[in-house]
């Protein structure tokens, strides 16, 4: 037995890798399961870490300073799946539209909509939202896989029009979980996303309501 | 006859510590992943060199690869087919860092599962730590090579 083939072994250790990770996903409760062929929400390299911005005010329409080294800049608001190589072209558009389908918002702003009765979309994971979330939000985790669900039943709760706002957050910083869902929401036909960029941290700071556990 | 650091470094009793001190690390870091796969896959998702539709499939099976590998080497079965997987995962995870080191993404590790929250500066730190760890894990592993070499008579 000492001449087995060499890969035999570390063939056999993958295998049992493989039928491990079949079963415990299968086990797993929703907030634990990943689907085998892919993400509930688009991976675009556009949401990437690397090529969105870690400043606020660079999504913003009314940002003073055009910063073209970035491929979401004001230009963006043209379309929302900009690659980073359409920068150039979009460089020559003089004028942008009036309208963003996403836009980022300061903590006011948030408020203001909190204040409105504009439904907020928790993008964070479902442990941390029972931790503690933004009063009347919708947890819709964008890592888990009943994602879909809980969109479902979030717009058969507040029937939003494709032209209704919708808030959507994450733990702010550099956290891109909210942008993930802006575009999958824009991709299922919403026009009017408001990401609350400084997300709950900023929400607790400012002594807005908080819920803890299911909404 | 005076030892040679060879006769050392190759002394079976340093060979199973070593064995098992490589097994322990590699248990320690699959068990929180094994626990939270979607934590994982966003993780591996922020290095930004997997393709999407290989994401989840890598964040299913990568950490339960790593307990087991880590099992054979802590009970000393499959010595060197553990040790071979080992040091490709160890060599993969070290040219990730280093692609985003270069590309100064700041990324948290996912190493050991999530993290605090770290400002870019803490991760781009931590991501060299995470580094030359690595590269003391990859030694770790060519000892078990050379230990268990076969003897040529």
């Amino acid at each position: 037995m000492r001449s087995a083939p060499i890969l035999i072994r570390p063939l056999a250790l993958a295998g049992l890798a493989v039928a491990a990770a079949l079963l415990s996903n299968f086990l797993a409760s929703p907030a634990r399961r990943l689907g085998w062929a892919g993400s509930g929400v688009p991976l675009s390299p556009s949401v990437s870490p690397q090529t969105l911005p870690r400043e606020p005010s660079l999504v913003e329409p009314a940002v003073p300073e055009p910063r073209f080294d970035r491929p979401i800049s004001p230009s963006r608001t043209t379309s929302p799946k900009v690659a980073p190589s359409a920068i150039p072209a979009a460089r020559q558009e003089p004028e942008t539209p009036a309208f963003s389908p996403i836009r980022e918002i300061s903590t006011e702003e948030a408020w203001q909509a909190f204040q409105s009765g504009t439904p907020f979309l928790d993008a964070r994971r479902s442990a941390d939202f029972l931790e503690g979330h933004i009063a009347g939000a919708w947890s819709t985790p964008v890592w888990e896989s009943d994602l879909d669900d809980r969109l479902l039943s979030f717009k058969a709760a507040r029937r939003p029009g494709s032209e209704d706002p919708i808030v959507i957050y994450c733990t702010g910083g550099d956290c891109r979980d909210s942008h993930l869902l802006a575009e999958k929401l824009l991709g299922e036909g919403y026009f009017h996303l408001l990401l609350f960029h400084d997300g709950f941290p900023a929400w607790v700071a400012q002594g807005h309501p908080v819920e803890k556990g299911r909404p | 006859m005076s030892p040679r650091p060879q006769h050392w470094l190759l002394h079976p009793k340093l060979s199973v510590a070593v064995r098992i001190a490589l097994g322990l690390v590699f248990i320690m870091a699959a068990l929180p992943k094994i626990a939270d796969p979607p934590g994982f896959a966003k993780a591996i998702w922020a290095y930004q060199l997997v393709p999407a539709n290989m994401l989840n499939p890598m964040a299913l099976v990568l950490p339960w690869l790593e307990l087991f590998c880590g099992l054979a080497l802590c009970f000393g079965v499959w010595i060197r087919a553990a040790a071979s997987w080992i040091t490709l995962l160890l060599l993969a995870f070290s040219l990730a860092l280093s692609i985003n080191l270069a590309r100064h993404n700041p990324v948290d590790c996912g190493c050991f599962g999530a993290t605090a929250h770290l400002t870019d500066s803490e991760r781009l730190t931590d991501m060299r730590w995470s580094l030359l760890r690595d590269v003391a894990l990859l030694l770790l592993a060519a000892q078990i090579f050379l230990a268990t070499a076969p003897r040529k008579n």
